[in-house]
């Protein structure tokens, strides 16, 4: 049995096809990352497979329980961390925390002994009896995932967990998933991180305008494109004329990633050797240069269409 | 385990939810200083707007005190703090818990019944002490008041029922129903003094109920037989009740 089985869902909105026709599932104990633009459909296939949405068409089970018609005994195996860090912000970490262990019927015993545990991981016993209205972002954020996880629960769902977060928050919460992991809690994860996907997930899927566009493990979506091999190179000083280097022999496309610049092609070597002759050119220096092969971005790119042009040079957003 | 050991198992996790719910709202919501206070002076300035200038003994304006008192406070809260959650999208925490919206609405409307008991307390302790209002039956006092209590908190629940995240939509709406209420229900009009035409209204409203349950405590006579009175009453929870369970999952479709 899955952890998660959806099966030709469909969700429309008036005449807006939310969701057209998706199919994917989720094995047990596995972390599933779900990317896609604004707008694709991941709030949606969440809001269903959670039970607050009804789908307009197909089904999908939690651990075999349909959402739509065994919708209690499908949340009982879930915990949820929403998008939004929703805390009460006029209670205490405390107050938040065993509200929601109340809302997840967990026994008095447990619930106090599971939010000590939980407080302490995520950094914040010390503050268990400080309204919340003070705490960070990061704090709130930490508070939203204890919160979802006093149920002990065996799936997951990660709303953009570290998105906007600082450091610190960003490894407590990085390490609670791979320790969710390795206890064998499976983890939905939708994320705009591509790099946080590429290295918790075991599989991602990419949705876009509401359709699945692809669904493997990182390395086998990155193989699909192998084409998309990279330089990036950092100048010194920054030429004013940069939208030159797409002149380079082989260069099929240019990104400026802040202060270096990512060139986009089939044959490395040939443009290094361009990248030097137009240093030499441009009166610059070449300070660095890297090579790469196709990322999980490049993937992400390539099947969802997301890019911008801005004068010949292709940024990414 | 069976499936009737199941099923007690869900219901009383299902009124735990509800339990954590009304706690939740009590002290987030009911327990400011500036709700409390707003609601003790509600039912004084609706005593001063109907006493002051008028001839008669302000004692028999009582029962309608409580009754209005009860109207006002039980449903005025939920309408606002329900729009202020979905903004806050912590009402998605709400309906993302594995217990019935059935328990969601009722833990929602136990905060403003609790609530409204208290606030009810202020003009019952006015009459009492103020004018020496005697309440010659106290047990149709009790059963009218908690009963037209959770009747209008459950109504409040469902006015906010409509997807807003703004409390001044639900505000402007359920005051259209409210006010009315106020004249067609045998609080400052006899019931046998309205107009033919608006004696329909009057059993469509569940103020008519309760203040006649009230009514019978103070003067020991009722419009309706008290078994009626009870009965319509409980017929409104429930209606309010199941149009709010429903509304909230169609709204949420």
């Amino acid at each position: 049995m899955n952890a998660i089985e959806v099966s030709h869902l469909t969700k429309h909105f008036g005449q807006l096809v939310a969701l057209n026709d998706v199919n994917f599932s989720v094995t047990k104990g596995e972390t599933f990352g779900f990317l896609g633009p604004n707008g694709a459909g991941k709030t949606t296939t969440i809001r269903i497979l959670t039970g607050i949405t009804v789908p307009t068409g197909g089904d999908a089970k939690i651990f075999g329980k349909d959402i739509v018609k065994e919708t209690i005994a499908a949340r009982k195996q879930m915990g949820i961390v929403h998008e939004t860090s929703n805390i009460y912000t006029d209670l205490t970490a405390w107050q938040n925390l065993m509200f929601t262990a109340e809302l997840y019927d967990v026994g008095k015993v447990e619930r106090e002994t599971r939010g000590q545990e939980l407080l302490e991981l995520f950094g914040l016993w010390e503050r268990k009896g400080d309204r919340t209205n003070g705490f960070s972002k990061g704090m709130k954020r930490r508070l939203t995932l204890a919160m979802g996880l006093i149920n002990d629960p065996r799936l997951v769902f990660l709303d953009e967990p570290t998105s906007g977060l600082d450091v610190q928050s960003n490894l407590i919460i990085r390490d609670v998933i791979r320790d969710l992991n390795d206890r064998g809690v499976t983890v939905f994860l939708t994320t705009h991180n591509i790099e946080e996907a590429n290295l918790t997930c075991d599989r991602v899927a990419i949705i876009n305008r509401g359709m699945i566009a692809a669904i493997d493990s990182p390395e086998k979506l990155k193989k699909t494109i192998q084409s998309v091999q990279s330089v990036e190179i950092a100048l010194d000083p920054v030429p004013h004329q940069w939208e030159g280097l797409r002149e380079i022999p082989t260069v099929s496309e240019v990104r400026k990633l802040g202060d270096k610049f990512r060139l986009i092609t089939e044959d490395p070597p040939s443009v290094i050797s361009g990248v030097m002759a137009y240093a030499e050119e441009h009166n610059t220096r070449v300070i660095s240069v890297n090579t790469y092969g196709p990322s999980l971005e490049d993937v992400f790119i390539k099947l969802t269409g997301l890019e911008i042009r801005t004068r010949g040079v292709k940024t990414v957003d | 385990m069976t499936e009737h050991a199941e099923g007690l198992r869900q219901l009383r996790a299902e009124f735990i939810a509800a339990w954590a719910i009304a706690k939740k709202d009590i002290i987030i919501y009911y327990l400011k200083p500036n709700i409390i206070v707003s609601g003790m002076l509600f039912p004084l300035f609706m005593f001063l707007a109907f006493a002051v200038g008028r001839p008669g003994v302000p004692s028999v304006m009582i029962p309608g005190l409580i009754a209005i008192t009860i109207l006002f406070s039980a449903s005025s809260i939920e309408p606002v703090s329900i729009p202020i959650e979905r903004r806050m999208k912590t009402f998605d925490r709400l309906i993302s818990a594995p217990v019935s919206l059935h328990a969601v609405v009722f833990g929602e409307s136990l905060s403003g019944f609790l609530y409204s008991i208290g606030i009810a307390i202020v003009p019952f302790i006015a009459g009492l002490v103020l004018f020496g209002t005697p309440v010659l039956n106290a047990v149709p006092l009790i059963i009218g008041v908690l009963l037209t209590s959770f009747c209008f908190a459950t109504m409040g629940t469902l006015f906010a029922s409509y997807p807003t995240e703004s409390p001044g939509d639900i505000m402007s709406m359920l005051n259209v129903v409210r006010l009315p209420l106020i004249f067609i229900s045998g609080i400052f009009i006899p019931i046998s003094s309205i107009p033919s035409f608006g004696q329909f209204a009057v059993y469509l409203s569940p103020l008519t109920y309760g203040n006649d349950l009230i009514q019978a405590a103070y003067s020991g006579t009722t419009y309706f037989n008290p078994f009626i009175d009870i009965v319509m009453l409980g017929v409104f929870i429930l209606l309010f009740q199941f149009a709010a369970n429903r509304l909230y999952k169609k709204f949420n479709e």
